[in-house]
């Protein structure tokens, strides 16, 4: 399992866990490059499905990068974002789909260093938990 | 047609050795849910089943069929799936399971070939068993079937308490038979008697009764009977009804890619969704469940004769056992029967 | 057990007021243990209205499933309401669709009923397979009684009893206009025992489980039309842009639609078990929607269906929620 390079998606809200990345990246701090940023406008706009399509497609986990509460650039998606997300893991878990390779986060713009620190973090946890096989596709017809 | 007998005793060594040379698809059990799989034993099958959830239909038409496989770009190639040519048996369908292949036939087998069906069908033998103890909603017997025909399989085995009788029913099955011979001896009179002793205790079972006697005719007379609205206000639109039909075989095809290999794939469609007929405009010819509804009832007792001869319907009653809403076929269908224009 | 007298004077009470189209009620079905829905248009048809512990669907998806076709010239829409005979389950759905503003409470008319329970389909059919008789049957003390061949039987009510009905909290209707039939009490039973052996299982074997209950399911959303919450006029399973889910029929697809069913319905499943009893494929659909309604509770204090004033659940959110699992 020490070969196995973990892919993750993330999905970062544009005002402050994507400029915190942002900032990690100015900043030239190194850190695992196994997160596949996709900047959303809020964590809110996250649906929940977007976490089970990015795992039936192949993702190990998912990361989900968000204002600090109280900080949301929409007054309270992250709030929503954070019941919604809390539900998801709790029914993967049921499933039998390991609630783990689903993360969130509150990185604010200014956090560059967590932001790296998140990453190295996540990635490593998702390294222990090995490929997801549970619910990908197969892509064979 | 040839009659045969085969001893209890000596059954499971013959499913034993069909299993060593054909895929075996039977009846399996499985916290109270029959259904068919391939079994690599005699043990894993159960006969004592009334009929599987899911017709065998889906054994021969699967839910899910590739057609073809694609790879984009400029090198894009398009692949056609190679064709598996493996020896299938079906153990224990269902007289009323083997029509429904009958009904599909000119369908997959008309004008248009389809290869990958005939291919399917071509490959496999059918083996019936008799069913000796129908259920509440079994209406065969209405379409002049029984539940111990052997018209729609290649052979048919009937449970006579020590042994089973085995017709054989056509060159298929002859030459299947040919191949295990042993296993049989030629059936004594007092054999076939008993089947057809089975048989008529079994058609006494079957209590309802749909009246088909110039139903067609009748149909095209009530298009716009107010019938099909009073059965559409309790219908909830579920494929529940096609999917477990033995006879319906609409699909539908789409495309399923990723980013370097695709396919074009076709699955099982049904007209009580919406989307089955809507257009790529946004127009849909069937805008109201009513539509949906009195289109498959139409199709199955108006339309389908009408083109092959034959009403789609096979009475295995899985429609009725299984609708959530109780729309019962038989009770509509006697209605329309019944009803003074 | 309600009077069946007093329900049809009372339907016919109802079905006379000069603003009710018509009322959606049960009548007996066409063979064995079916029962249908009715629906009563003249004081004619509330004459065959029934209710019997086989009353175990939920009529709440009916006013829904409406359908409105496009008026034709000169046509004005019918605004009337529609009548419906409640139990405690589907009175909680009317009143959680009503909060999601799925449709309005001066739409509706509702006769409420007292539950005492009703029996699962399932489990009866599979009891008396060769039942083709229309079978009525009664509820006297802790006994079902009704005849098949002529000999009576006489089943204990357990025996029989739905799975949700066990350990339903609100039997009594929630939110009606009328009322018929005296309340009943409600059954203690803790809720969530049915799931607590599936939740204790290690990770691996739930998966197991349901990966074999998935690897049956065919697609057929009946779980979805049965559903009385289930009412969006496109379900994101039928999208084709964006595809949320192939149409193939595989052990993934299946899943993601089952993950994505049982996720809409957190905090808003009212266990009424329609989608289990709707299920060709016997899926324990409950059991997922059990474990959210659970892990809602707990979180969140919340539960469905209670009051049409409130917010619903993942609309809504408090600055203290739990979030131990956030980095």
């Amino acid at each position: 399992m020490e070969d196995f390079e973990p892919n993750i998606i993330g999905f970062l809200c544009n005002w402050c866990s994507y400029a915190g990345s942002d900032l990690a990246g100015t900043s030239r701090i190194q850190y695992a490059p196994n997160v596949k940023v996709i900047r959303v406008m809020c964590s809110g706009r996250v649906n929940p499905m977007f976490v089970v399509n990015a795992l039936q497609q192949g993702a190990d986990g998912v990361l989900i990068g968000g204002c600090h509460p109280g900080d949301c650039h929409y007054q309270h998606g992250n709030f929503l974002a954070r019941r919604r997300i809390s539900v998801m893991k709790k029914l993967l878990e049921f499933m039998g789909i390991n609630p783990e390779r689903l993360k969130m986060t509150w990185v604010s713009a200014a956090e560059g260093r967590k932001f790296a620190d998140v990453v190295n973090e996540v990635t490593e946890e998702i390294r222990k938990l090995g490929p997801n096989t549970k619910i990908r596709r197969k892509n064979e017809w | 047609m040839e009659s045969l007998v085969i001893s209890k005793e000596n059954f499971p060594e013959l499913i034993n050795t069909i299993i060593k040379s054909y895929r075996l698809f039977a009846p399996t059990e499985e916290k109270g849910f029959s259904g068919f799989n391939i079994i690599k034993d005699y043990l894993e099958m159960d006969l004592s089943y009334l009929n599987s959830r899911m017709p065998p239909k889906a054994i021969l038409f699967n839910q899910t069929e590739t057609l073809f496989l694609m790879e984009p770009g400029a090198k894009g190639s398009i692949k056609s799936k190679a064709i598996s040519n493996e020896k299938s048996a079906i153990f224990a369908i269902r007289p009323c399971d083997a029509k429904g292949f009958r009904i599909i036939d000119p369908v997959f087998l008309g004008d248009v070939i389809d290869p990958l069906y005939k291919a399917n069908r071509d490959n496999s033998v059918l083996i019936g068993l008799s069913c000796n103890q129908p259920d509440s909603s079994c209406f065969c017997t209405s379409f002049g079937d029984s539940p111990a025909s052997g018209k729609y399989v290649d052979i048919l085995f009937t449970d006579i308490e020590e042994n089973y009788l085995v017709e054989v029913m056509t060159e298929k099955g002859k030459n299947f038979v040919n191949n295990f011979g042993r296993f049989f001896t030629p059936a004594p009179p007092k054999e076939i008697e008993a089947k057809n002793a089975k048989e008529k205790e079994a058609i006494k079972l079957i209590k309802r009764n749909l009246k088909v006697e110039g139903i067609e005719e009748k149909m095209d007379k009530m298009f716009n009977h107010p019938i099909w609205e009073e059965y559409a206000k309790k219908c909830i639109g579920c494929g529940t009804c096609t999917y477990l039909c033995p006879t319906c075989h609409c699909f539908d095809v789409v495309d399923e890619s990723t980013l370097d290999k695709g396919a074009r794939v076709r699955t099982w469609d049904a007209c009580m969704f919406p989307e089955y007929t809507m257009h790529t405009s946004g127009h849909n010819p069937r805008p109201a469940r009513m539509h949906r509804l009195r289109n498959r009832f139409y199709h199955k007792y108006s339309y389908f004769p009408k083109n092959s001869d034959v009403i789609a319907c096979t009475g295995c009653g899985r429609c009725i056992r299984y609708c959530p809403v109780n729309i019962d076929i038989i009770e509509l269908m006697n209605r329309v029967s019944e009803m003074e224009l | 057990m309600v009077d069946q007298k007093e329900l049809v004077k009372v339907a016919k009470e109802t079905l006379a007021r000069k603003d009710v189209k018509y009322i959606i009620g049960y009548k007996k079905g066409s063979y064995g243990f079916q029962t249908s829905a009715a629906f009563a248009y003249t004081p004619k048809d509330v004459e065959e209205f029934i209710f019997t512990p086989l009353c175990n669907k939920n009529l709440a998806k009916y006013p829904l499933k409406e359908e409105k076709l496009p008026l034709k010239r000169g046509e004005e829409e019918d605004k009337r309401k529609i009548g419906l005979i409640v139990k405690g389950c589907d009175s909680r759905a009317i009143s959680q669709v009503i909060q999601e503003n799925g449709m309005k409470r001066e739409e509706v008319v509702l006769i409420g009923i007292p539950c005492p329970g009703v029996i699962d389909q399932k489990v009866i059919e599979k009891r008396f397979p060769n039942q083709s008789e229309i079978t009525e049957v009664t509820e006297i003390d802790d006994d079902y009684v009704f005849t098949i061949d002529g000999k009576e039987q006489k089943i204990p009510k357990q025996e029989l009893l739905a799975e949700v009905c066990k350990t339903c909290e609100y039997p009594n209707p929630v939110l009606y206009d009328i009322i018929i039939g005296e309340e009943v009490e409600v059954n203690p039973k803790a809720e969530y025992e049915g799931i607590k052996e599936l939740e204790d299982a290690p990770l691996e074997n739930r998966w197991e489980y349901w990966e074999e209950q998935f690897q049956r399911c065919i697609r057929c959303y009946a779980c979805r039309e049965a559903c009385p919450l289930c009412y969006c006029s496109t379900c994101m399973a039928d999208l084709l842009e964006p595809q949320w889910i192939r149409r193939s029929v595989n052990i993934s697809e299946n899943t993601a639609w089952n993950i994505m069913r049982a996720f809409h319905l957190a905090g808003r499943c009212i266990s009424c078990g329609a989608c289990e009893n709707a299920c060709p494929m016997d899926i324990p659909l409950m059991e997922l929607n059990k474990k959210l309604g659970k892990e809602v509770k707990e979180m969140f204090d919340y539960a469905p269906g209670l009051d049409i004033e409130a917010k619903p659940l993942l609309g809504s959110f408090n600055p203290d929620d739990p979030e131990e699992f956030i980095k």
